[in-house]
C-alpha cells in the first residue's frame, strides 16, 4: 500500500503500522494452528471466510463514519433487517430478485440518510442517533418477522449468491474484494475521500477550504448503511435465514476491525486495507474459540482479552515511562 | 535554606549543558548550553524551526532530551523528566496555545487539582477557593473576577489567568512561548508590566518572541538559537535589534521607516460593500476595494474586524447591506467565494487553519481540491506538485511534503496556512493576522509576496494587530471601532501612532 504515504492519516507511521498488523495476524494464525491442528484445514478456513466476508463488506462503508469523526452503531441491526426485508419482498410480495434487492438497498440508503441528516442538521451526537436507529431497526425487524427465524426458500438465484462459486471461490469473496477495493479507491483517490478525512481532522479548517461538512457526513452515513444492507443480503443468502437478532453485536466486530486496522475513532484518519486485515483477525479469533471447544459462555471474555492484546501490540509496543528500564544520562559528567 | 539566602546564592536558576535532541530524524538541538539567573528576564530568539519551543519543552518535561545535563536550582534533572516533575520543581509554562479549561471559572482553573477542601471532608470548599483566587487576582491588580467563566474572557485575559496559575503554584521560573503573538499593543504593554513584577519578585522569566522591539525593551539577556545551535548569549548592554537579527538569520535587514505614505488606487473596483451590518458585530460598513490594492483594516481586538472579513468570505451571515463583486451583486458563501477567486487566511491557525495529523500535501490539497480534481478523482501527482510549490514559495522547513503538519514548528505551520492559498489563482485575498509566529526574515519575504500579488492585480484585505505591518504594507487603511469604520487613511503620511490613536477612539479635531 505505497499510496498511503501522502494522503491523510499517519503517512509513514501508518505504513509501519501496516507491517506490524501483518506480523500480529501471522502471530495469531501461528498460535491458532498450534492450539488446533484443524485450524489450517481448507474446510475450516472456508468456514472463517463467510464471517470475514460479512464483516469485511460492512467495514468497507462503515469506516467513513469514524473517519468523519462520528460512529454508526446501527449497522448490525441494518444487516438483520436487510435480510428480512429482502425475504418479504421476494417471497411474500413475490417481486423478482433484482428489483427486490434494489429496493432493499434503497431502504438501507434511506436509513443512512436519516442518520446523517439527524446528526448534522439537528446536531444530535451520532452515537445517540445511531444507537436509536439500532434500536428501531431491530424493532422493525422484530415486527415484520414476528420474532421468528425465517428460513429463506428461494428464489434459486438469490440462494446462489451465498453458496455459488466462481473459479472455485465462493461468490461472497468476490463481493467483499470488490467492495473493499472500491472503498480503498474512494478513500484515497476521490474528492469525497479527501473531504471525509478533512472533516474528521479539523471541521473548521475543512469548512474554510470550501468543504461542506454536513453533506460529507450525510454521505458517510448513507454509504455505511448501504454497505450494511449489502452485507445483510449476502448473509441472508449464505445462511438461508432471516432472523431479527441475527447480526446483533456485529457493530462491535466492525468497530474492532477498523480500529485494529488503524482507523482513529477521533476522526481524520483511516485505512480500508487495514480494516480488511482487522476483519480477518476478528474472524479468526471467533473461529479459534469454536475450534478449541471452549464453552460459548467463555467466548465474549476471551474475545475481549484477545482484542485488547491485539490493540496494545498495534500501538507499537511503547512501554509507559515507569515501566521502562532506567537509562543513565548519556551526557555524563561535565 | 531560606528564601532570601536562595535568592542571593550564586547557583543558577536553570542550567542546561550540551543538550542534544532529535525527534526521530535530524538533530533539532545540538550541544545547546543555556542558563538563567533568578529574577532575570531572558529572551530566547531564533528563526522558525530553530528549536526554541523544543528547548522549553525539554525544560518543562513535555519531551525528553537525548543527552545533556540539566540542573534546576543546582539539582540535576534526569533524562526522564516529566510535566508533573517540572511543576513540582516550580517551573511553570504559558503555552503558545493556551491550556485553560473552558466552561470552568477562573478560580476553578487556578486551583485545578489543588482545590481547598472542606475541613475533614473530601469535598471542595468553593467559597474558600473563590476568595483565595480573588485575593491572588487583587494582589496583582488585575481586573478579573474569580467567578468569571474562561469562555467569556479575551485572549489577553486568559493569558493573565495562565500567569496567575503559575504564581499560584509558587513557580520560580515562568516560561512564555510567544505570549504577545495574539495580543494588541495595549495588552502587550500590560503583559510587560506583569513580567517586570515577576522579576521584582525574584521569579525568572524565559520568554520567546519574534518581536525584536519587545526583546530589546524587556530582556536582561538574550540567547540566540540558529539551526538548533546556540550562536550567542547577549548581555543587557549588547542587545540591539539589528545585532540580534543578524545573529538569527545571518544577514542584515533593511532599515524600516516608521512613516508610510497612503495612496488611492485608480484601478477598477473589485469589491464594493454597502451598509453591511451584522447584529452585535459590525454595522454600516461601506468601502470599495480596487484591483491590486492592499486595504489594511486596523482596530482593537473585538472591534469587529475579524467578524467583518468572515462575513465577506461567507462564513457567517450578515443581516443587512449588500456586496458587489466584479460589478455584480454578490451573495457571500464559502464555496462560491472560492470559485470566485477568493482566498482566506483565518486568525487562529490551530483551530481554523491546519489539520495537524495530516501531511503538508494533504493540508494543501484539500484547499486546492478544485485544482487537483479530475471528475470525482484527485490527482496525487498534481497535489504533490502544489505542495512542493508552496514549500518552495515560503521556504517551509523541513521541505519534505510528507511531514505531518502537527510536527512542524509554530511558524512553519503558519506558513502552511498561508501557503496553501498563495499558490492559487486569486483575485481577492483576505488575510487575518497572517504573520503570527513567523520569524522576522520570513515576514519580510511574506510581505514581498503580498506586494508581488498586488502588483499582479490581486486585491488584498489585511487585518492585523501588528501596527508596523499594517502601516507598512497597506495602501489604504480603514480603522474599525465598536463595529464601525471610524477613520480611513487614504492619502498622505501615516504613522503607527496615528492608527493606534484612531483604534482607541482618539481622533484629531476632538471628534469621538
Ligand atoms: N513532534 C515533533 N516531531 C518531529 N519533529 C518536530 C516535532 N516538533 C518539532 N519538530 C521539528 O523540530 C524543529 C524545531 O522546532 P521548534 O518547534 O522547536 O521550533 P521553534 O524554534 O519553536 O520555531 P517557531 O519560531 O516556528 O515556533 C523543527 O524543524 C520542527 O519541524
Ligand atoms: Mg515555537
Amino acid at each position: 500500500m505505497s499510496d498511503t504515504k501522502t494522503v491523510g492519516g499517519g503517512g509513514t507511521k501508518l505504513l509501519l503500522a501496516r507491517f506490524r498488523l501483518f506480523f500480529i495476524l501471522i502471530l495469531l494464525m501461528a498460535v491458532l494452528s498450534v492450539v488446533s491442528p484443524r485450524f489450517l484445514s481448507l474446510e475450516n478456513l472456508s468456514n472463517v471466510l463467510w464471517s470475514v466476508c460479512i464483516i469485511g463488506i460492512m467495514c468497507s462503508g462503515f469506516i467513513y463514519s469514524p473517519i468523519t469523526g462520528g460512529i454508526d452503531l446501527s449497522v448490525g441491526s441494518m444487516v438483520a433487517l436487510a435480510g428480512i426485508i429482502a425475504n418479504v419482498l421476494m417471497n411474500i410480495v413475490h417481486m423478482p430478485m433484482l428489483p427486490a434487492l434494489l429496493l432493499t438497498l434503497v431502504f438501507g440508503l434511506l436509513v443512512g440518510l436519516v442518520n446523517g441528516v439527524v446528526t448534522t442538521k439537528f446536531r444530535v451526537p451520532p452515537f445517540i442517533v445511531t444507537m436509536a436507529a439500532k434500536t428501531y431497526l431491530f424493532g422493525i425487524a422484530m415486527f415484520v418477522s414476528n420474532g421468528d427465524t425465517i428460513t429463506i426458500m428461494g428464489p434459486k438465484d438469490f440462494l446462489s449468491i451465498g453458496v455459488g462459486k466462481f473459479l472455485g471461490l465462493p461468490i461472497p469473496i468476490y463481493i467483499m474484494v470488490v467492495m473493499i477495493i472500491a472503498s480503498h479507491i474512494l478513500l484515497k483517490h476521490t474528492v469525497f475521500g479527501r473531504r471525509a478525512i478533512a472533516v474528521g481532522a479539523n471541521e473548521v479548517s475543512a469548512k474554510l477550504s470550501g468543504v461542506n461538512p454536513d453533506s460529507t457526513r450525510i454521505l458517510a452515513y448513507v454509504i455505511s448503511s448501504g454497505t450494511a444492507t449489502v452485507a445483510g443480503i449476502v448473509m441472508a443468502s449464505l445462511t438461508q435465514q432471516a432472523y431479527a437478532p441475527n447480526a446483533a453485536g456485529y457493530e462491535f466486530d466492525v468497530i474492532t476491525a477498523v480500529v485494529i486496522g488503524g482507523t482513529s475513532l477521533l476522526g481524520g484518519s483511516g485505512s480500508v486495507a487495514g480494516a480488511l486485515i482487522g476483519a480477518v483477525m476478528v474472524g479468526f479469533i471467533n473461529n479459534g474459540l469454536n475450534l478449541m471447544n471452549m464453552p460459548a459462555s467463555f467466548h465474549p471474555l476471551v474475545t475481549g482479552i484477545v482484542i485488547l492484546i491485539a490493540l496494545i501490540l498495534n500501538q507499537g509496543f511503547t512501554l509507559p515511562a515507569w515501566m521502562k528500564p532506567k537509562k543513565r544520562a548519556a551526557g555524563g559528567q561535565a | 535554606m531560606s528564601e532570601k539566602a536562595l535568592a542571593d546564592s550564586p547557583v543558577a536558576l536553570l542550567e542546561c549543558r550540551r543538550i542534544n535532541k532529535s525527534y526521530n530524524g535530524p538533530m533539532v538541538l545540538s550541544e545547546v548550553d543555556f542558563s538563567m539567573k533568578r529574577g532575570e528576564i531572558h529572551a530566547l530568539v531564533g528563526e522558525n524551526g530553530a528549536g526554541k519551543s523544543t528547548l522549553i519543552k525539554i525544560v518543562t518535561g513535555v519531551t525528553n532530551r537525548n543527552s545533556g545535563e540539566m540542573l534546576f536550582e543546582g539539582r540535576p534533572i534526569g533524562i526522564e523528566h516529566s510535566k508533573t516533575a517540572a511543576q513540582v520543581l516550580g517551573i511553570a509554562v504559558i503555552y503558545q496555545e493556551l491550556s485553560l479549561i473552558h466552561g470552568m471559572s477562573v478560580a476553578q482553573n487556578l486551583f485545578l487539582t489543588r482545590e481547598p477542601r472542606l475541613p475533614g471532608l473530601p469535598f471542595i470548599d468553593i467559597g474558600k477557593m473563590n476568595s483565595l483566587a480573588q485575593e491572588l487576582i487583587d494582589r496583582y491588580g488585575f481586573t478579573l473576577k474569580a467567578t468569571d467563566v474562561i469562555d467569556s474572557l479575551s485572549i489577553a485575559q486568559r493569558q493573565t489567568v495562565e500567569i496567575l496559575k503559575a504564581l499560584n503554584s509558587k513557580a520560580s521560573l515562568v516560561i512564555m512561548d510567544e505570549p504577545t503573538s495574539s495580543l494588541t499593543s495595549t495588552e502587550s504593554a500590560q503583559l510587560f508590566g506583569i513580567i517586570k513584577r515577576l522579576k521584582e519578585d525574584g521569579i525568572g522569566v524565559l520568554y520567546i518572541s519574534h518581536r525584536m522591539e519587545e526583546v530589546y525593551a524587556l530582556s536582561d539577556r538574550v540567547t540566540v538559537l540558529r539551526d538548533g545551535r546556540k550562536v550567542a548569549v547577549l548581555e543587557k548592554a549588547e542587545i540591539h535589534p539589528e545585532e540580534i537579527i543578524r545573529l538569527m538569520i545571518g544577514r542584515k535587514l533593511d532599515d524600516r521607516d516608521s512613516v508610510h505614505t497612503m495612496r488611492k488606487s485608480d484601478r477598477e473596483v473589485v469589491l464594493e460593500v454597502k451598509g453591511l451590518s451584522s447584529e452585535g458585530k459590525f454595522s454600516g460598513i461601506d468601502f470599495q476595494l480596487h484591483a491590486g490594492e492592499i486595504l489594511g483594516i486596523g482596530g482593537l481586538v473585538g472591534s469587529g474586524r475579524t467578524e467583518l472579513v468572515r462575513a465577506l468570505y461567507g462564513i457567517d451571515p450578515h443581516d443587512s447591506g449588500s456586496v458587489e463583486y466584479l460589478g455584480k451583486p454578490w451573495e457571500p458563501g464559502v464555496a462560491g467565494s472560492i470559485r470566485g477567486g477568493f482566498g482566506f487566511i483565518p486568525e487562529e491557525r490551530r483551530l481554523q487553519g491546519i489539520m495537524g495529523l495530516i501531511s503538508m500535501t494533504g493540508n494543501i490539497g484539500i484547499t486546492n481540491i478544485d485544482v487537483i480534481r479530475k471528475m470525482g478523482f484527485v490527482s496525487d501527482r498534481k497535489e504533490l506538485d502544489l505542495a512542493r510549490k508552496a514549500i518552495g514559495l515560503l521556504n517551509i522547513k523541513p521541505a519534505d511534503p510528507s511531514v505531518l503538519v502537527g510536527n512542524l514548528s509554530g511558524g512553519n505551520q503558519q506558513k502552511i496556512v498561508v501557503g496553501k492559498w498563495l499558490i492559487r489563482d486569486l483575485k481577492l485575498l483576505i488575510v487575518d493576522e497572517p504573520t503570527v509566529g513567523i520569524d522576522i526574515g520570513a515576514k519580510e519575504e511574506m510581505y514581498q509576496t503580498f506586494a508581488r500579488l498586488a502588483e499582479a492585480g490581486v486585491s488584498i484585505i489585511l487585518v492585523s494587530s501588528d501596527l508596523p505591518e499594517l502601516t507598512r504594507i497597506s495602501h489604504r487603511i480603514l480603522v474599525l471601532r465598536k463595529g464601525r469604520i471610524i477613520k480611513e487613511f487614504s492619502e498622505g503620511q501615516v504613522t503607527e501612532e496615528d492608527v493606534l490613536k484612531a483604534s482607541s477612539g482618539i481622533l484629531p479635531g476632538g471628534a469621538k
